[in-house]
């Protein structure tokens, strides 16, 4: 406690920076380095959305729209790059991403930024079918079904770089991403991300305090949309293809899902939102089929249980640790887990079962799950599975009786505590 | 003589077809602490979110300062001197105390839309805000969030958050609503200290605030300001006797 804030939040910054240094040399799989650059990617998007949903409350549905705009132009630049018509750096590159974002952001933005609330919402969304739209609308732009493709490897290599190599992609990705994070955390200390704040709070008072809210949510608005125009810009590179999908509402849905999962009420949730669906996505999806599924119960999960998402679930443990007191929620804590496991094991052998009739597996050929073969062909899985899964739910209900009391008597704890 | 701080003339408002202010004409002298009372839908309430533009007039004229400012909107009258409270709690629920104050600061010390400047780094900002936390008695609160605080430091904070910017022409909707009457006298206190050297406008239900306080008082019935006077011949009108304060015999 004897470091100065700002001390701490450099020490913060050399940390994140070191982690993406070092993670990509201790995960070797050529794998694990396309899943880190696609989390980096995700990493600005998400915190640029939240610059809009948890700092100024406004509930997007278009945000890809700057993304995938920033991604287009700048899979064309990188064309004109390579076509020895533009002379910008590659490295340089997610900028030219950033201007597109922003200017879209401006146009778009001083439509949509007239209202807030559900109008602010319902705008943002026929802006985004408008955009969605136009890309097959205008082929010579958006490429048509096929997209834009490009190339990555332009212009003069300065040191060496050419970004052929994955990892060479991947540490510019890191690079623009600490840059990115780090001006999003500055921007919200600032007058304008503090009266965002207030916006979100109660933007009639604004007003009143010599504020224009309108003003605010468009600044807030476009300076969002550079940064999600930055991420898209990175796509280009990074995927050397930009489809129409990348403007469209899966994508915007996506990193609202992001951002909810990950938290929208402290600035690192998006991150861990970020991070997490990121490696969900390409983690479980190269092992099921059934991982939409999956995904979906998650959100569900988080939506009705930890609506403040991961962050907030982080951030209540934060008294318990100053207070040394995480002992009394360990051992209930990990009761819980493991049964919450199982009631997951026997919901996953459920589904598994399912998808493996739907999907027309090859008749008489058992289904490997957690190292048994079992032939959903016959009852025994079926009522094993559902046993586990409701002995699991029972006993995880009851389990939960222990988290609530380890939680009461570390509230009476930091109750005394606070008193003296 | 100089122009008064605060002037209404002809100010009418109708919500559709019902006439809800009829003609108000008021002037209110630099530095006068002035009390709007009247019965229960006289239409306090509104004449003030007609001053302070967060209701447009029917029709009529707002003076402030000498200078006409009908049809501005609700931040350009703030940027020019005028703060308002609200007879409901209107805050930042999640932000701190501080911070609250260092919302109302901000525009009236220069910084507007930066987001090029540090907040924290604000000297000046900084000093400005927690002279105000201090004011309204808050520095054992000044880091709780501002939703989780007591009814009666809300209020307080409500009132902190109206003069932070510096205005000259303050308006205080019922600012003691509520509050018992230990809490009322810490209120009369707070308003007297923030008023000091300024214009004081406030809508009030409790006569022993309105009496301890104002200098002037206007007595609102239906739309129609029935008397505007010292308190010592408001309280011997007949007119407002009958209408209003005859209610207490």
């Amino acid at each position: 406690m004897t470091l100065s804030p700002f001390l701490r939040r450099l020490g913060l910054w050399g940390i994140t920076a070191l982690v993406m240094v070092v993670l990509p040399l201790l995960l070797r799989q050529g794998f694990a380095l396309s899943m880190l650059s696609q989390m980096g990617i995700a990493v600005i998007f998400a915190l640029s959305y939240n610059m809009l949903l948890g700092q100024t409350g406004m509930l997007s549905f278009g945000h890809a729209v700057y993304y995938g705009l920033g991604a287009y132009f700048s899979a064309h630049a990188l064309n004109a790059i390579g076509a020895g018509k533009l002379g910008i750096p590659v490295t340089l590159l997610p900028l030219v991403g950033g201007v597109a974002g922003l200017s879209f952001g401006i146009v778009f933005g001083y439509v949509t930024t007239k209202r807030s609330g559900t109008p602010f919402a319902m705008i943002s969304l026929g802006i985004a079918e408008m955009v969605a739209a136009c890309a097959l609308m205008f082929p010579g732009f958006f490429g048509g079904e096929g997209g834009i493709a490009t190339n990555r490897q332009v212009g003069s290599a300065w040191l060496g770089i050419t970004y052929g190599p994955q990892i060479q992609v991947y540490y510019l990705i890191a690079g623009w991403c600490l840059l990115s994070m780090i001006a999003m955390f500055a921007l919200t200390h600032t007058p304008l991300g503090r009266m965002a704040n207030a916006v979100r709070d109660n933007a009639e008072r604004v007003r009143f305090v010599g504020y224009n809210p309108t003003r605010i949510r468009f600044m807030m608005l476009c300076l969002s949309t550079f940064f999600a125009g930055v991420a898209g810009g990175l796509g280009a590179i990074n995927y050397e293809l930009v489809t129409a999908e990348n403007v469209g509402t899966v994508v915007s849905g996506n990193v609202l899902v992001m951002a909810f999962i990950g938290g929208v009420g402290h600035f690192f949730g998006p991150i861990i939102g970020a991070v997490l669906v990121s490696f969900l996505q390409s983690a479980l999806s190269s092992y099921t089929q059934a991982w939409l599924l999956y995904f979906g119960l998650f959100f569900m999960v988080m939506v009705l249980f930890a609506p403040g998402g991961m962050a907030s679930l982080i951030m209540i443990h934060a008294p318990v640790v100053r207070a040394k007191r995480m002992g009394t929620l360990a051992l209930p804590y990990l009761v819980s887990g493991l049964l919450a496991l199982v009631m997951l094991a026997g919901l996953v052998g459920l589904v598994e079962m399912i998808y493996f009739l739907e999907t027309g597996a090859e008749v008489g050929k058992p289904l490997k799950l957690f190292g048994l073969a079992l032939m959903p062909s016959t009852t025994g899985p079926w009522v094993g599975a559902m046993a586990v899964m409701l002995g699991g739910a029972a006993a995880f209900a009851w389990s939960l009786r222990l988290v609530r009391d380890a939680w009461a008597r570390v509230h009476a704890y930091l109750q005394v505590q606070e008193g003296l | 003589m100089s122009a008064p701080a605060l002037e209404l003339r002809a100010v009418h408002k109708s919500f559709g077809k019902t006439a809800i202010i009829n003609g108000v004409d008021l002037s209110i002298a630099k530095g006068e602490r002035h009390a709007i009372i009247g019965p229960n839908g006289a239409g306090k309430s509104t004449l003030f979110n007609l001053i302070s533009a967060r209701f447009p007039l029917t029709s009529g004229d707002i003076v402030l300062h000498g200078e006409p400012v009908t049809g501005l909107p609700p931040q350009e009258i703030n940027r020019r001197g005028l703060g308002r409270s609200f007879q409901i709690t209107n805050i930042f629920p999640r932000l701190s105390v501080f911070e609250n104050v260092r919302c109302a600061v901000l525009w009236s010390m220069g910084y507007r839309y930066s987001f090029w400047h540090r907040v924290s780094a604000l000297r000046a900002v900084r000093e400005r805000a927690d002279e105000v936390v201090s004011l309204i008695g808050m520095e054992r609160r000044r880091d709780r969030l501002a939703g989780v605080l007591s009814y009666a430091e809300q209020r307080a904070l409500e009132i902190g958050v109206t003069v932070a910017g510096g205005a000259d022409v303050i308006l205080l909707d019922e600012p003691t609503a509520g509050m018992s009457r230990s809490e009322t006298e810490d209120a009369v206190e707070l308003i007297r200290t923030v008023s000091e050297g300024k214009t004081l406008v406030m809508v009030e239900h409790d006569m022993g605030v309105v009496f301890g306080l104002a200098d002037r008082i206007s007595v609102l019935v239906y739309g129609r300001v029935l008397a505007s006077d010292v308190p010592t011949a408001i309280r011997s009108n007949k007119a407002v006797q009958e209408a209003y304060l005859g209610a207490e015999d």
